[in-house]
């Protein structure tokens, strides 16, 4: 998208960045139908699709190459067609957040999960402001924390409600805000548009918020346990050799070169073995957050 | 231009083109900043154009962002829009007024200069200092959801590339403007001067040999004003030219005859004179002037008088060589140049010829007329090497010449120079010598012959002067006639002698008349007024004057001499002719003015009584006189026998050494007191006007 607002910012005309931006979502929302011929391969939208494609036509490349069978990315224009797209199993290789996956582990089973700058776990934290004089999450109560994603995000919001839940506020003691995700959460925080900021404890080490804003103003007020990263699942009524060779491709990318090529693409330090049970400490956040009702 | 002081010279064509100049860099210089100024203004709304552009885009795809608190999205936005040429800064402010994201141009140089003044993060801070500075366009959009107001977008556009590229093309423009000017200005420059200034110059030139007096045209090379000049030009150029030629022929020759004037001959000595000098040899001038033309010109007419010039004029022409040149001078003043004259007896030989031809008879309107004349020869070098002292030569060699007698030529002498010199001196000597009282009158005692009594006295005029002493009026009368000055001295005569009759006559002394000359130029000037008044003021009684006029006063305009003598006889005062007898002598004078006395010249009394010719032209004379009734007066009578002749002969009045010598005043006065009576005189009658003299026994 912003590619092509870069275009239409030298053709400085309202209508054609209207046209411009239409088209390119069309194509996204078009691509989700998946082959029936190869295998898909799904990427929750927390990044902007062609950020996304960027990031991850190598690995679809890479497993086509690994596995034998053409892989196809999908990227999805907006989470609920990504949902869709889950629920309706239309894809073969799917990569989510924790909570997607807790919902959707009776037709997906996890096989790797991510390593990002160079972890394989991260914690949902609460940030605020050093000026602000907020040292306790009780301190929270009545003031508007800004939640890095929707109420579906595991570490931008789960993770940092679950903390606060935890220290005796309700979702009811608070004006609950939604950034787009967790960098813009915290960005929001330092730009004063929110009391305290819902995202994960390594996000102020990412260059694009050190770029943005002023890291040292901000503080940690509160940060759970580590939490395994983002899952790889695939569908569970797979053949389990095929499941075992894709999950073999995706740990065996730290291996080679062409691999680390590829995880250096998706921004990621390395993608490890990853089972069911180690999501369990999230499904306790989600139902301490969610309810029940929120698992399958 | 000259004599007008220090005038700035600029030519026509310096002075077209500067205005040529001034007109196109005028022209172009506000037609290019017009241009300019219109296309700076149309790129400054292209500017905002964009920056609306880049605001209504920015404010319409920001909505999404801002609701989902995409700041990392609002910054690329904002980054992207400043990455734009000339924006300055992008920011998106939030309805309350807090940057919720800025991208700012650190290095343009308006931000430079306020980022010096403001801290770097103050983005607020910053955006006030620059939305004052006039050369930053700020546009401001409101960024709108659902009616809902979620903040502001401000973009900043700089015109500092646009003034720039004004400035550059200002440069560009006025560099292209002026070499297109100074290109235009040289080819019209050329133009002008190809079509306008060269013929113009060619004019001016042709104008200055006109005014060298040559003959100059001009080529007509077009049709336009300046050919129609240039036609013009060469039209007044050759009426210029015949005028000039018409002139040169006026100025040189004499319209009468044909022959060159005085300033052609003063030309052609002049030139004899340079090529005579080179080549050592000599030339002689002949100055002729015709005796007695006037008398031509009263008593034939002035009709015949210009034949006789033009007959003159070719006869002289004739007997010369075409080298030669014959020129009148004036009147009846002639010139013969004549070159490679070799010595005097060549130049006498010439002379001789032209004496011979002017005297041959003319027959002029059914008439013979006889002209003679009197020539002045000069030879170059010996008798003078410049025009003037030629000329004058020559002159005063002729009035020689014609003093020696008619038809004579003489040659130039030093010894005539003096001569003109003292004339000179005596001229002005004369001028003051009524002033200074160097006049004396005299009188000579008339006598009745047959009585010997004393009757009058002619008034008699002696110069006294300091130097020269006593000089006689036959030397310097002519002279006085000569320079008009006789008619003042002639009227100091008339009072004089009016006065002294006055005195002797209140003393009882008074004699019976005084007889008075008067000049031919005198009589000229109508005196008889003057007489008048004299007579009324002194007392004088018209019959105790007597005027002695000499024959040669009536050769003038007879009319005027009629008109003047009756005027006389009006007053009453006795005309006496003079010197009868030895001038003009024409009977039908007498019979034509009456006068009362003839006056017998000295000369034909000289010889009686023994010459016989003497007898006879006196008897002849008394004769006459007796036959009209005039009384008749012997001059110069010197002796005995010719007063004993005279008086047998019935002459009754005479006067000479030998009955009285002149004598000045006191001496005459004491004449007068001192006349015997009785003793060898008669008794006259006292009032002799009553009746004529006739001779007594």
């Amino acid at each position: 998208m912003l590619k092509r607002l870069r275009s239409l910012l030298s053709f400085p005309s309202p209508s054609r960045g209207l046209a411009g931006l239409a088209v390119a979502l069309a194509l996204v929302a078009g691509a989700a139908h998946g082959s029936e011929k190869g295998l898909v391969l799904g990427v929750f939208p927390r990044l902007h699709a062609s950020e996304t494609t960027t990031r991850y036509t190598p690995m679809a490349e890479h497993l086509s190459e690994r596995l034998g069978i053409k892989v196809t990315l999908v990227v999805s224009r907006d989470f609920d067609a990504f949902w869709q797209g889950v629920e309706e199993q239309r894809f073969d290789i799917v990569l989510y957040n924790q909570l997607h996956y807790i919902r959707s582990s009776r037709t997906y089973q996890v096989v790797a999960h991510n390593k990002e700058f160079g972890k394989s776990t991260l914690a949902g934290a609460l940030y605020v402001r050093k000026d602000s004089n907020i040292t306790s999450l009780a301190q929270l109560r009545g003031r508007t924390v800004l939640f890095g994603g929707g109420e579906d995000a595991m570490i931008g919001y789960i993770a940092p409600m679950y903390l606060l839940l935890k220290a005796g506020l309700t979702r009811n003691d608070i004006t609950a805000r939604f950034a787009v995700n967790p960098l813009n959460s915290v960005i929001g925080v330092a730009r004063k548009l929110a009391d305290a900021a819902g995202s994960g404890d390594a996000v102020v080490e990412q260059p694009a918020l050190r770029k943005a804003i002023n890291t040292d103003e901000l503080v940690v007020l509160a940060v759970t346990e580590q939490l395994l990263h983002l899952p790889w699942a695939v569908r569970r009524n797979m053949p389990s050799k095929l499941r075992e060779t894709i999950q073999n491709a995706l740990v065996d990318l730290e291996n080679s070169e062409s691999g680390r090529r590829v995880l250096k693409s998706a921004v990621l330090s390395g993608i490890g073995r990853a089972e069911d049970k180690d999501y369990n400490p999230h499904r306790i956040m989600v139902r301490a957050v969610a309810g029940s009702a929120a698992l399958p | 231009m000259q004599g007008q002081g220090r005038v700035m010279r600029l030519g026509l064509g310096a002075k077209f083109t500067l205005t040529v100049l001034t007109i196109l860099a005028c022209t172009m210089a506000a037609n290019a900043l017009y241009s300019l100024y219109t296309s700076t203004r149309f790129h400054e709304k292209q500017l905002v154009e964009r920056g609306r552009a880049l605001g209504r885009l920015i404010s319409l795809v920001s909505p999404e962002a801002i609701l989902s608190f995409d700041f990392l999205l609002l910054n690329e936005y904002t980054r992207q829009v400043s990455a734009q040429p000339d924006v300055v800064y992008g920011v998106i402010l939030s309805p309350d007024g807090a940057p919720l994201s800025a991208y700012i141009d650190r290095g343009d140089p308006l931000v430079r200069e306020r980022t010096q003044e403001t801290a770097s993060d103050d983005v607020l801070g910053l955006l006030r200092k620059l939305d004052g500075d006039p050369g930053l366009i700020r546009l401001e959009f409101p960024i709108v959801h659902n009616d809902a107001h979620l903040g502001r977008f401000l973009v900043g556009i700089s015109k500092t590339t646009l003034n720039n590229e004004f400035r550059r093309q200002l440069e560009v423009q006025l560099m292209a403007l002026t070499a297109l000017v100074l290109f235009l200005s040289m080819a019209i420059f050329l133009a002008f001067r190809h079509s306008v200034l060269f013929p113009i110059k060619a004019l001016i030139s042709a104008s200055r040999d006109v005014g060298r007096g040559q003959h100059a045209m001009v080529e007509v090379k077009t049709e336009d004003e300046l050919g129609q000049l240039a036609i013009a030009f060469n039209a007044m150029a050759e009426e210029v030219r015949q005028e000039q030629a018409k002139l040169h022929r006026q100025a040189n020759f004499d319209t009468l005859t044909g022959l060159p004037n005085r300033l052609m001959a003063l030309d052609r000595i002049n030139h004899a004179i340079s090529r005579a000098s080179r080549s050592s040899e000599k030339f002689a001038l002949f100055f002729i002037d015709l005796d007695n033309f006037k008398s031509v010109n009263d008593s034939l007419g002035h009709a015949v008088g210009d034949e006789l010039l033009v007959a003159t004029g070719a006869r002289v022409q004739a007997i010369l060589r075409d080298a030669d040149t014959v020129a009148r001078l004036g009147g009846d003043e002639f010139l013969v140049l004549v070159p490679d004259v070799v010595n005097e007896l060549q130049a006498e030989e010439i002379a001789e010829r032209l004496v011979r031809a002017i005297s041959q008879p003319h027959t002029l309107s059914g008439r013979k007329v006889v002209a003679r004349c009197s020539v002045g020869i000069v030879l170059f070098p010996e008798n003078g090497n410049t025009v003037a002292s030629l000329m004058a030569n020559a002159d005063n060699a002729m009035y020689q010449a014609k003093a020696t007698g008619q038809g004579s030529a003489i040659f130039f002498t030093e010894d005539m120079n003096t001569r003109l010199r003292e004339r000179m001196q005596m001229e002005q000597d004369l001028n003051q010598a009524l002033e200074l009282g160097q006049f004396e009158l005299y009188f000579q005692p008339i006598f009745d012959t047959a009585s010997g009594r004393h009757r009058g006295a002619e008034v008699l005029l002696r110069w006294q002067h300091p130097e020269r002493g006593s000089i006689s009026p036959a030397v310097f009368i002519t002279l006085a006639e000569a320079t008009g000055q006789i008619v003042g001295i002639g009227d100091w005569v008339l009072e004089q002698t009016c006065r002294y009759w006055a005195q002797w006559h209140r003393a009882g002394l008074g004699p019976e008349f005084l007889a008075i000359n008067i000049s031919r130029v005198q009589f000229r000037k109508r005196f008889s007024r003057r007489l008048s008044e004299l007579i009324a003021i002194y007392e004088v009684p018209p019959s105790a004057l007597e005027l002695e006029i000499t024959e040669s006063v009536l050769l003038d305009d007879h009319n005027h001499v009629a008109e003047e003598l009756n005027s006389l006889r009006a007053i009453g005062v006795t005309l006496s002719l003079d010197d009868f007898g030895t001038g003009y002598s024409s009977l039908s004078y007498l019979k034509r003015f009456r006068f009362d006395v003839l006056k017998i010249d000295r000369s034909f009394v000289a010889g009686l009584p023994t010459n016989g010719e003497d007898v006879s032209l006196v008897n002849a004379i008394l004769a006459m006189a007796k036959g009209l009734g005039l009384a008749v007066v012997a001059e110069g009578v010197e002796h005995r026998e010719q007063l004993d002749f005279l008086t047998e002969q019935g002459c009754a009045l005479a006067q000479g050494f030998f009955l009285a010598r002149p004598m000045d005043r006191q001496a005459y006065a004491a004449f007068l007191e001192n006349i015997p009576v009785g003793e060898g005189v008669v008794q006259l009658p006292r009032n002799r006007n009553k009746q004529r003299i006739v001779r007594a026994g």
